[in-house]
């Protein structure tokens, strides 16, 4: 019976700090991703890989280069949604800068792409974008 | 008026007959001629699955052209009329000359940057050779 109560006021002292809004000069950080938010906390104590109050999440990032960038892509074709859907989450979200690497100038472009596909219904404003192809000409014919 | 490059893609009801397609795409072509536009591409994607419900559908028939022209309100014209077809469920109209002369005037300066710089394999650390590791890649 003590165990279990323990067990339970463990579990509602992590549920809250798992939240984390902030706290401890992160600033406007939001969590990514609840589990994150918490073992941030937690990481204090254990110095932290990165260093202790550096900021954001150095520790996670790796370097990252514009796929576009390399790609020498200038032009963000609304069409392909097999392209667009690597840069929308799960839900149809976009995905931040930060988690795709993605250079400001072809993020700003991504978007504005991304948002003429979902009007055309090539990908979806919420739901899963598995699935998603280019578009397969099946004719073509010059008038 | 300089011409002007617009993607026309409407989407129509799954299990539309061909004949009424005819009529979507006859009264497009009728306008253009009317009021001066030229269609440059004219595609069909088939029927593919909607990424959402549309009009209570999920799949939908694909239809794509590539219109230029002189006459900014043809575009309006055609918006008018695939609106009152009821066979037509979607459609958008996006403009995309813009978008292809910065893709152009692009091109034109990375070519003209790598031109100017010695093509040779990474011999200068100096020089920001961002090309030749491109191009190693």
């Amino acid at each position: 019976m003590a165990d279990e109560q323990k067990q339970v006021q463990a579990a509602l002292a992590e549920a809250p700090r798992g939240e984390g809004h902030g706290q401890g000069g992160y600033g406007g950080l939001r969590r990514e991703g609840g589990r994150e938010g918490g073992g941030r906390r937690e990481g204090g104590p254990g110095g932290g890989p990165g260093g202790a109050r550096r900021g954001k999440r150095q520790y996670f990032r790796k370097k990252k280069v514009c796929k576009f960038c390399v790609e020498k892509m200038d032009l963000i074709d609304y069409k392909r949604a097999d392209i667009l859907s690597q840069f929308v989450q799960e839900r149809g979200k976009i995905l931040p800068r930060r988690m795709t690497g993605v250079c400001a100038r072809h993020q700003r472009w991504l978007g504005v792409a991304i948002k003429r596909a979902r009007n055309i219904a090539l990908l979806p404003f919420a739901g899963s974008a598995a699935g998603a192809t280019a578009p397969k000409v099946v004719e073509a014919h010059k008038s | 008026m300089e011409e002007r490059l617009y993607d026309l893609i409407f989407i129509a009801r799954p299990a539309t007959p061909e004949d009424e397609i005819k009529k979507v795409i006859h009264s497009i072509e009728h306008a253009c001629t009317e009021k001066g536009g030229k269609i440059e591409k004219s595609e069909h994607w088939g029927t593919r699955k909607l990424a959402y419900r549309v009009a209570k559908h999920r799949e939908g028939m694909y239809y794509y052209h590539q219109i230029r022209t002189g006459h900014g309100e043809l575009i309006a014209e055609l918006e008018r009329r695939l609106h009152v077809q009821d066979s037509v469920i979607k459609y958008l109209t996006i403009r995309l000359d813009e978008d292809l002369k910065r893709q152009k005037k692009l091109g034109e300066k990375r070519e003209k940057r790598a031109a100017r710089r010695p093509r040779r394999p990474a011999a200068t650390p100096a020089q920001p050779a961002e090309q030749q590791q491109a191009s190693a890649d």
